[in-house]
């Protein structure tokens, strides 16, 4: 895709609510029904990113990061109060038809099913709303319909179906008009091992099959690790950081755990301590092949294992690194 | 659809319905056996103010207010996010989502005593009769218009249910012709929430009773208010804060 414009760009989006505050109990109540005290929060500053068109970028960030806050403006939901953004050569917040109708945003947390009725009725409903050819709709429902195993959950009310089942028709009323962008805000969230790893692959051969771009939130590494050769992390409302879960690696964990599965007082000489009928040490990761060398030489029989931190602890790593007041409280009478 | 699912409410609905037609004409017979004329109407003059508001109620019921009212919940827990998404208008997308069927004899029932109210009166001219149209249709723009702005407003203050319910006190003064009302009362259900529009007004205009002033005034309000509501509207999506993730 060298050459295309890309599919997001976005140039110093920010975004500020007022939220009401007040004390808590009858008295705090009281209070601020006359003088009501609001501060700003920051959900998002100055966030800066672009993305090529058919990529898959995973957005990750501890809750109320300003992950959603930023896919919804993305999507067209909110209003930024500040910055540019452009998805499609589109202005989102304007709303244009045409924009709405290439792409989409599935969210984990609220469905668009409606409650009552099969799902079915829903996908007829959407089909109507954007227009999309009869002849198309079938091929295209029958074609996610066997993607996501859904046959039999089409004609069942929705509210008779479990959270993995309505996920999946919420995936399926999601992409049934084909988006080029899609977003996608936890569509993991509280599903099972195997419904995840189900939803995990149907993300992917969306991307695959229609070059369809994908931004995707989840607080799952695995996730983020299986589905987004790219990452972001935003935290506080900034980015930490843009780029691969290696690169991530490299910066904030440059270091090995190399394990040798023998207890011998010669590895404690070489730093090693022992745990749990195993020799352990922590070195930087360009000191790995001296000391793999070093061990060896006293046993080249030893099974020996080489780790990078997990996923989860690298990314915990960058969020404990900054931290910074988001909330700048004051007083509106 | 969706209220069809539950089958043995809808047909309780159906009955709420009836009842509440009866609700309103009754009433009327005993005020108007203590005196044949109030505010210039005869009892039959004044069921045909009657029908327009049963008509009135059975439309606001049938499809705006199951719509409005689901706008209002969907926008207080956030899933008012996927109307927005859709490519289509927003504000016509919220008030077509849903109907509520039970409703429908209100207006079946308008359409009952309205026809007995004609029978006695001297037949309308084919003028009067698209005059009625007319001021029925303006004033429907205009009550619509109005439920549009305190939907709007839910934007900004979320919970609006009081607002709605007295909405709906002041549409019921619409049951009874608009000349026995005086002084701000009147100003009120004519232009604020302009009920007398979409009862009294089509009733007098079938009538021959209705001045041309008034009449483009009507108009003019209706056209307003649609005009006003969008306005509001628009602004109100901008404000527009999506609850929660």
């Amino acid at each position: 895709m060298a050459g295309a414009p890309p599919a997001v760009v976005v140039e110093g989006l920010s975004k500020t609510y007022q939220v009401a505050e007040k004390a808590p109990g009858v008295w705090g109540s009281i209070r601020s029904f006359w003088s009501r005290k609001s501060r700003d929060v920051h959900a998002v500053r100055d966030v800066s990113f672009s993305i090529a068109a058919g990529e898959r970028v995973g957005f990750l960030g501890p809750n109320g990061a300003g992950k959603t806050t930023t896919l919804k403006m993305l999507a067209g939901l909110l209003h930024p109060s500040a910055g540019e953004l452009r998805v499609l050569g589109h202005r989102p917040y304007d709303r244009e038809a045409d924009y709405l109708s290439r792409i989409t945003l599935v969210m984990g947390q609220k469905q668009q099913l409606l409650w009552d009725l099969a799902p079915i009725e829903t996908f007829e409903l959407n089909r109507a709303i954007y227009a999309i050819d009869r002849g198309d709709y079938r091929r295209r429902l029958d074609e996610l319909v066997e993607m996501l195993k859904l046959g039999p959950l089409l004609d069942r009310p929705v509210r008779n179906l479990s959270l993995g089942e309505r996920m999946k028709c919420e995936l399926c009323a999601a992409l049934l008009h084909s988006p080029q962008v899609l977003f996608l805000d936890e569509p993991t969230i509280g599903l099972d091992v195997t419904m995840q790893e189900q939803v995990r692959r149907f993300i992917f051969e969306c991307n695959h099959r229609d070059g369809a771009t994908v931004l995707l939130t989840s607080h799952y590494m695995l996730d983020i690790a299986a589905l987004t050769p790219r990452l972001l992390i935003i935290d506080q409302g900034r980015i930490r950081h843009d780029g691969s879960l290696e690169s991530l690696t490299r910066e904030v964990a440059p270091e090995r755990r190399v394990s040798v599965a023998a207890v011998d007082p010669r590895l404690a000489e070489l730093g090693f301590q022992e745990h749990q009928g195993r020799m352990i040490r922590t070195v930087p990761a360009e000191d790995t092949n001296l000391l793999l060398s070093r061990v060896l030489a006293l046993n080249p029989l030893w099974e020996v294992g080489v780790e990078a931190p997990p996923v989860e602890e690298v990314i915990a790593r960058v969020f404990r690194s900054e931290a910074d007041p988001r909330v700048e409280a004051r007083d509106r009478g | 659809m969706g209220l069809m699912q539950y089958r043995a409410n809808f047909l309780l609905q159906f009955g709420v319905g009836l009842s509440s037609a009866v609700g309103v004409l009754l009433p009327m017979v005993f005020v108007w056996q203590t005196n044949p004329v109030i505010g210039g109407f005869t009892l039959r003059e004044a069921m045909l103010v009657s029908a327009f508001f049963l008509l009135l109620g059975g439309i606001l019921g049938t499809v705006v207010e199951p719509n409005l009212g689901a706008t209002v919940d969907a926008v207080r827990t956030g899933t008012f996010d996927h109307i927005l998404l859709k490519p289509v208008d927003a504000q016509l997308l919220c008030s077509v989502r849903q109907v509520d069927p039970s409703r429908l004899w209100e207006v079946v029932t308008g359409v009952l005593v309205g026809g007995w109210a004609l029978a006695g009166l001297p037949p309308p001219t084919p003028a009067q009769i698209l005059a009625a149209t007319l001021m029925f249709g303006s004033g429907m723009a205009a009550m619509y218009g109005l439920w549009v702005v305190v939907i709007s407003l839910s934007f900004w203050f979320v919970r609006v249910d009081n607002l709605r319910f007295l909405l709906g006190a002041v549409v019921d003064t619409g049951r009874w012709p608009v000349t026995i009302y005086r002084g701000w009362l009147r100003t009120t259900v004519t232009v604020l929430v302009p009920v007398a529009l979409v009862t009294s007004y089509p009733a007098m205009a079938l009538l021959g009773r209705l001045e041309l002033q008034a009449a483009l005034g009507a108009v003019a309000v209706g056209l307003g208010a649609l005009l006003v509501s969008r306005g509001v509207w628009r602004a109100a999506l901008r404000h527009y804060s999506s609850a929660s993730s």
